[in-house]
């Protein structure tokens, strides 16, 4: 450890330790509220409440499966959108004056978190899910093109070279060399957004844009913390079984195409 | 070295004609200094070098991949340029096969010969994959030529070294080129194989009337496959041999043995 890390450490150090002082976060106000914690769980563990509670479980999946297929169409919307985007905002691939404009275009749109875009379609098209879907495509298109395009440019500059070389479109050049090439990377990415995007789904509820996390944020106003509380077990169950099946997906497919490349030569 | 080219600009037998061309990467070394070259239609070209000689840079020129800060190159008339439309044209018909060979690791290997026709398909047809029968037809007779039949739906990075550069030769040849580049095809690869692929560039190059430029690290595989050998050294051509059988004309100095030939090049291989 040299003596310019322990600076920039205590400069940290001394920045979170402010910083906290200016939002209030006292770690004592935390240690005395854990009680109140004490009470919601005994509110929720109320037997009688439990079982009435479990009448509420065909309305949660219903609920649930809402969220999911808002997140689905988001995602392949967004990515639809997004993946000609992040060929243009790619260096290796675009001059300058495409790249250049296409990346600030992406930076403004990625600068609004979901909730926010949710908002804002509330307020264009109403309250329900449809504000949600658009919503999640802003997202996405924002989030999974930073991810291509990053992707994109780095890919092996041999192949793309050699096939330039031919004096290819750029269509073909994309067609031909950079989606098979990143495939498994874009392809693990999509994944990785509907992932997100589920999670994301299930809180946008809360300003009006349908979906469980509507629910869950009118079971808590009204302080029905054992509803709240079955909706969210729900959720993280849904979440739970995504990721397991996307990283066995990715495992299968993905991993194994990229570990491919490094197949000795006989 | 500033040598003046022995070649009319007319003359309708050189395909390749480089005029004093000086080139760098960064504005202080020069990678090529005055190098000038001319080159016959239908002749089996080999540029001997160390590494870092500018050898591959020679390539990338005659491609348009790179221009030159000084001097003219003409290919078949054409001043490369990949940017320029003219040239792009004339691109379809130069197989470049780089150091890296440059295939496309995910897809197979028929597909990876079928990119040498892209330039005949529509944008349309690209994007569907549709390509027509006899483009397909051509890729499989390419295949067995090389000697990959029955390896077509392998995927690139499945295949062994020795059948990558036939990939890569296969991908080249389906271009239908009149000039082949090829930047050290053979180079770490054992003797036995590395023959076979010089003999099937041979054999396609004597067919198919091309023009091969092959650059080497190997001067005995340059002085046994090539009919002309030039010699660069730290971006400056130091010799260029014509060779026939076992006699070797030097255009520089006189006539020169093979042995002093690699003994000239072992010493320089030394230092």
């Amino acid at each position: 450890m040299t003596p310019k890390n322990n600076i920039v450490i205590a400069i940290i150090v001394g920045l979170v330790i402010v910083a906290s002082y200016n939002v209030d976060a006292n770690p004592v106000d935390f240690a005395e509220g854990i009680p109140n914690l004490g009470v919601i769980v005994a509110e929720i563990f109320v037997l009688e409440s439990l079982i009435d509670d479990l009448k509420y479980i065909p309305t949660a999946l219903w609920a649930m499966l809402e969220t999911l297929q808002m997140a689905f169409i988001g995602t392949v919307i967004g990515v639809v959108i997004g993946l000609p985007l992040s060929m243009l905002a790619a260096r290796n691939l675009n001059s300058k004056f495409v790249y250049a404009p296409t990346r600030a275009l992406l930076a403004v749109i990625r600068t609004f978190p979901s909730i926010l875009w949710a908002l804002l379609f509330v307020i264009m098209v109403g309250l329900g899910p449809y504000a949600g879907v658009l919503a999640i495509v802003m997202y996405t298109i924002g989030f999974v093109t930073k991810l291509q395009y990053e992707s994109i440019e780095t890919i092996d500059s041999d192949p793309m070279d050699a096939v330039s070389s031919i004096g290819v479109s750029k269509f073909q050049l994309i067609r031909y060399v950079v989606l098979p090439e990143s495939a498994s990377h874009l392809l693990g990415q999509i994944l990785y957004m509907f992932d997100y995007n589920v999670r994301q789904t299930s809180i946008l509820g809360i300003v009006g844009a349908g979906g469980i996390g509507f629910f869950i944020i009118n079971y808590i106003k009204f302080f029905e913390y054992g509803k709240a509380a079955m909706f969210m077990l729900v959720v993280l169950i849904t979440v739970l079984a995504i990721d397991w099946i996307s990283v066995k997906v990715r495992d299968k497919y993905i991993i194994k195409s990229q570990h491919g490349m490094d197949v000795k030569s006989k | 070295m500033t040598e003046t080219p022995s070649f009319s600009l007319i003359s309708t037998n050189k395909i390749i004609q480089m005029n004093d061309v000086w080139t760098s990467y960064d504005s202080k070394n020069f990678a090529l200094s005055g190098v000038s070259l001319s080159i016959d239609r239908g002749t089996n070209y080999a540029i001997v070098g160390q590494s870092g000689s500018g050898k591959s840079t020679l390539l990338k020129l005659m491609n348009g991949m790179m221009t030159p800060s000084k001097g003219t190159i003409k290919m078949d008339y054409q001043t490369p340029n990949m940017n320029n439309k003219t040239f792009k044209k004339m691109m379809h018909t130069i197989g470049y096969i780089p150091q890296s060979l440059g295939l496309v690791k995910n897809i197979s290997v028929l597909d990876n010969i079928l990119i040498g026709a892209l330039p005949r398909l529509s944008t349309m047809q690209s994007i569907l994959k549709q390509f027509p029968k006899h483009e397909i037809q051509e890729a499989k007779r390419i295949l067995k030529l090389v000697g990959l039949s029955g390896k077509e739906s392998r995927k690139a990075y499945m295949i062994s070294g020795g059948e990558k550069r036939r990939v890569a030769i296969a991908r080249a040849l389906m271009q239908k080129p009149t000039i082949l580049l090829a930047d050290e095809i053979v180079s770490e690869l054992d003797h036995v194989t590395a023959r076979e692929i010089m003999d099937l560039i041979l054999d396609a190059q004597k067919k198919m009337n091309l023009t091969a430029i092959m650059v080497h690290h190997d001067m005995t595989l340059a002085l046994e496959y090539a009919n002309r050998v030039a010699v660069i050294k730290e971006g400056e051509k130091i010799l260029e041999i014509g060779v026939e059988g076992d006699k070797i004309v030097d255009f520089q100095t006189g006539d020169m043995s093979i042995e002093e030939i690699m003994e000239m090049h072992n010493n320089d291989a030394k230092e």
